[in-house]
């Protein structure tokens, strides 16, 4: 395999050295050389381009870091049955995500102006391909960091339409418990939370909420005012309500995760789209350049065609012409 | 070091391209992070270098390996500031001085040399004084000598150069005029390559070679170099992880070196499996086939532009599974391959098609979202398999232009008729045809076809023809248009291979052409191949292939009996004809010294492929078409 002679190398340096050193070849080595070289390296154009090409790979690098540090308790989610430790809220997660796009939008920027800014001064064909690539690969590191983000929004995106989903099955049993005593609804209520760990926080609340809600208020005016078919109606309202606020809630959040979907996907498409718009330009090019050409081979043919029919006219003409004056002659001489 | 946790039968490709990888990385094994920062560095080779990385790296991959630009070290170069530059050169001076220029103009940042054979003492120097003249010494990050001198074209087979193929050509070796000096350069040449070979491979060898020729020289300096450095323990290139990859399949693989004299009319062979074409009849070379395509076959009208003949190049590259199945396969058996691939290719583009206007008739369906979800997923996984189509689409166009071309030149030169005749004539069954009917055929293929077949027919008699006979034949050839320098050399190598032994037999082989039935079935194909016989290879045995058979399964036979035998790891330096080792070998290399080709290379695959467990590497000095042959032949039959 391959041998590391960089030792080797410094051992030739050195030797190099004492060598010039005992023939009195001034070389630029000796106490002077290293002098000129702290000058020579101080002086030395750091690169306007390179050093701001590194400050947005850092930057990439922060975001990058910021997201895999939070990941595991961004996707890590939900369950108040976990400890409560590595929880993390729907607002935090929010946060996150509003500050990742801020991040990601000011890194594009910036790339987008360093793009702008690196053909200027520079007439070396190789320098500018250099810098092209560069930013290529700047652009190619943002676009793998972003991904990160993506993916973690689609995991937590897709978790809860399935957990909406998970809860869906629910509402048929429940509302049978409805139809018994506004008592024994809310003991009822508060348990389900716990039997389902999967289930989701939020409509399980306003559900039982909503039915301890129900019994405390029949308890308290129940005799008084309303008659018990009252009740009932009032309680059949309030859970068709209910029911239809979170079927509501529901495809809100079902369109949510499509949208994403659909995002992605418009992504997609817009690459190719643009891939092609160069191609169709071209194309557009050749078919405009070719009817030029069919106009003008057109042209060409109907000009054959009239000096056709104008020599044949003239062929004619002579021809009869040509007897004509046979006959005269004919005619003159007899 | 990756090295060591790979199989021990990692083919040799991966080796050399893990091993570029690394160098590309700054020497520091490579890692794939799909998170990592990216580095980026500027690539500068010499030819030498170009060869051997352009049939291992794509310009994608360089790309991902962060190199932004690549270029030749002798053009003419701008200061990039800032970047780091790695060099991939061979030591030579002219390299030495450009490499010294440029750190004397300072044009990157920093460099990483990289050698590709060893760099001796007093060049390293030369550099040295450079560096500190220009104040650039701590520039000079690492320098390494990577030993990779040999350019590797497939998994198992590999040359020497393509760069100094002079130097190391058939004709240099075997030319009357040489001098004892510049065989010694030829053999160092080959041994350095042979050496970097084993280097890389990891594993050193026992070598087997027959007596008094090219093969024997290149044997004996090879185990030299080969002991002196396994003697020096402190630089043994063969100690540490390399060595713990060799010593994992317990053998050591067996080097055969055989001389191109021991079976001259292979390269001459007309033949009909699919690289072996494409090497013989087009313009192919590093893995690289270059086509001139015509636009167009009608006759043109009097007065408009003659159609422009346009240049297409091909890369046929392992990652092409087309390729890779079908390389050894015989012609027709390609043609029907690429029409199937063709409609299977069509079938998926019609599925994709179809889900088109299934998504159309169910958007009208409002309120199922849940069948929306499907066909968002639908659209997702049609999308995605999408590039996949593409890339597939486009390796079915390569094919099908390179095999239009190789049917065309079929057609044209009748090979189809010269591969039967040569395999009869090869293997001494009887000849239906005279061949002087064949060569006074003035359709029937080029004058350089007709040499060829002359040529095989010559090597592969018994007895001489008569003079009469000679004289008839050459009447002939001349007629055709041939040149018959050639055959003077040809004459010579007889004389001069009977006095040391028999001449090769070939084997027995039978052609069988396939009946009408089979060719009226093709017709439906878009190729068209009336015509064009449809022949089926009978297995058979090059004469290689059964030097190798005899050496790895330890058969005696009179022909490999009286090779040397070199053991490189023994600590007295004598040969002795007895090998110490009974076992059969697991693993073998054949070099051929002098040149080979493709023919050669599908007849080691299939017998490979024939016995289980046993891997073969093929190996030559320089990789010839039997048009380049032929006219080294003549070169030095005009001497």
């Amino acid at each position: 395999m391959a041998v590391d002679i960089t030792l080797l190398f410094r051992a030739s340096v050195k030797t190099v050295k004492t060598r010039n050193k005992a023939l009195g070849v001034a070389v630029g080595g000796g106490p002077e050389g290293s002098r000129d070289e702290l000058f020579r390296r101080s002086p030395r154009p750091k690169g306007d381009f390179s050093s701001r090409a590194r400050e947005v790979i850092s930057h990439i690098g922060k975001l990058r870091d910021f997201l895999l540090e939070h990941r595991k308790d961004y996707i890590n989610a939900y369950s108040h049955v976990m400890s409560e430790y590595g929880r993390m809220t729907d607002a935090e997660r929010d946060q996150i995500d509003q500050d990742a796009q801020i991040f990601m939008r000011t890194c594009s920027e910036a790339i987008q102006q360093l793009r702008t800014e690196a053909h200027k001064d520079i007439h070396s064909q190789q320098v500018k391909e250099h810098r092209t690539a560069v930013l290529d690969f700047i652009e190619d590191y943002l676009k793998r960091v972003c991904k990160l983000y993506s993916e973690q929004r689609a995991i937590r995106v897709k978790r809860v339409v399935d957990k909406k989903r998970l809860s869906k099955l629910e509402p048929e049993p429940k509302t049978k418990t409805k139809e018994s005593a506004s008592e024994k609804v809310s003991p009822n209520t508060s348990q389900d939370p716990e039997e389902k760990p999967a289930a989701a926080e939020f409509p399980e609340k306003p559900l039982s909420e909503a039915q301890t809600e129900l019994g405390t208020w029949g308890d308290g005016k129940g005799e008084d005012e309303l008659s018990p078919e009252e009740i009932q109606m009032f309680e059949q309202e309030n859970q068709r309500l209910i029911g239809e606020m979170n079927s509501l809630f529901d495809e809100v959040r079902q369109i949510e995760g499509k949208v994403v979907e659909i995002s992605r996907l418009q992504e997609i498409f817009t690459e190719k789209v643009l891939q092609q718009e160069t191609e169709i330009d071209s194309i557009h090019q050749l078919v405009v350049g070719a009817t030029e050409n069919i106009k003008e081979g057109n042209e060409d043919i109907r000009e054959a065609i009239k000096n056709n029919a104008g020599f044949r006219v003239w062929i004619l003409f002579f021809l009869v012409m040509c007897s004509f004056s046979l006959l005269f002659l004919d005619w003159y001489d007899s | 070091m990756v090295g060591s946790k790979m199989a021990a039968t990692a083919s040799i490709r991966e080796r050399q391209t893990v091993a570029l990888k690394r160098m590309l990385n700054f020497n520091v094994p490579h890692v794939k992070n799909s998170t990592g920062e990216p580095v980026w560095k500027v690539l500068i080779y010499d030819r030498f270098g170009q060869d051997i990385i352009s049939p291992l790296l794509s310009v994608k991959e360089l790309r991902d390996m962060g190199i932004t630009l690549h270029l030749l070290l002798h053009s003419d170069r701008d200061p990039i500031p800032d970047v780091p530059a790695v060099y991939f050169v061979m030591p030579t001076e002219e390299n030495i001085d450009r490499m010294c220029q440029d750190l004397r103009n300072q044009l990157y940042e920093s460099y990483y040399l990289n050698f590709i054979s060893a760099i001796s003492r007093s060049k390293l120097e030369d550099i040295a004084n450079a560096a500190l003249s220009a104040s650039a010494v701590t520039q000079v990050a690492k320098v390494f000598d990577q030993y990779l001198n040999f350019i590797t074209l497939e998994d198992d087979m590999f040359v020497l150069c393509n760069q100094n193929k002079e130097l190391v050509s058939y004709r240099a070796i075997n030319r009357p005029d040489i001098t004892d000096t510049e065989m010694e350069v030829v053999m160092d040449t080959i041994v350095d390559s042979l050496f970097c070979f084993f280097v890389t491979l990891g594993a050193v060898p026992i070598v087997r070679c027959p007596r008094g020729t090219a093969a024997e020289m290149v044997a004996v300096k090879l185990d030299k170099k080969l002991r002196e450095n396994l003697r020096d323990a402190r630089n043994s290139l063969f100690t540490g992880d390399t060595l713990g990859a060799g010593q994992l399949s317990f053998q050591r693989p067996l080097l055969v070196l055989v001389d191109r004299n021991v079976d001259l009319a292979t390269p001459l062979h007309h033949t009909w499996t699919y690289q072996a074409l494409v090497h013989d009849v087009l313009d192919f070379h590093l893995n690289r086939v270059n086509l001139e395509e015509s636009a167009g076959v009608e006759n043109s009208p009097a007065g408009a532009r003659p159609k422009r003949k346009n240049k297409k190049s091909y890369d046929l590259t392992p990652v092409d599974k087309f390729w890779q199945k079908h390389k050894g396969s015989p012609f027709p058996e390609v043609a029907e391959s690429v029409q199937q691939e063709l409609e299977s290719y069509r079938a998926q583009e019609g599925e994709v098609k179809r889900l088109k206007s299934v998504m159309g008739l169910e958007g009208e369906d409002e309120g199922a979202i849940s069948m929306l979800s499907d066909n968002t997923a639908k659209l997702t996984s049609a999308v995605s398999s999408l590039p996949e189509l593409l890339e597939k689409k486009r390796l079915i166009d390569l094919h099908t232009n390179v095999a239009t071309a190789v049917l065309e030149h079929i057609k044209a030169r009748k090979l189809d008729v010269y591969f039967e005749y040569e395999e009869k004539i090869m293997s001494k069954t009887t000849l239906d045809k005279s061949l002087l009917d064949i060569i006074a055929d003035p359709d029937a293929g080029t004058p350089e076809d007709k040499m060829r077949l002359f040529l095989i027919y010559y090597i592969s008699t018994q007895q001489a023809p008569s003079e009469a006979d000679l004289e008839q034949y050459k009447k002939a050839l001349t007629d055709a248009g041939c040149n018959l320098n050639p055959l003077q050399y040809i004459k010579q190598w007889k004389a001069f291979a009977k006095m040391a032994s028999t001449p090769a037999s070939y084997g027995n082989t039978t052609t069988k052409p396939m009946g009408l039935l089979s060719r009226v079935m093709n017709t439906g194909s878009q190729f068209v191949m009336e015509g064009v016989k449809n022949l089926v290879l009978k297995q058979q045995n090059l004469p290689v292939t059964r030097i190798l058979d005899n050496l790895m399964e330890m058969k005696s036979n009179p022909e490999t009996d009286d090779y040397r035998y070199f053991d490189p790891k023994m600590l007295r330096g004598n040969d002795s004809s007895v090998p110490r080792n009974k076992n059969p070998f697991q693993e073998a290399i054949v070099f051929v010294v002098g040149g080979g080709n493709y023919i050669e290379y599908q007849n080691l695959v299939d017998y490979v492929k024939a016995k289980q467990g046993k891997h073969v590497l093929y190996g030559c000095s320089e990789l010839f078409n039997a048009a380049q042959f032929i006219k080294q032949l003549s070169q030095l039959g005009q001497k």
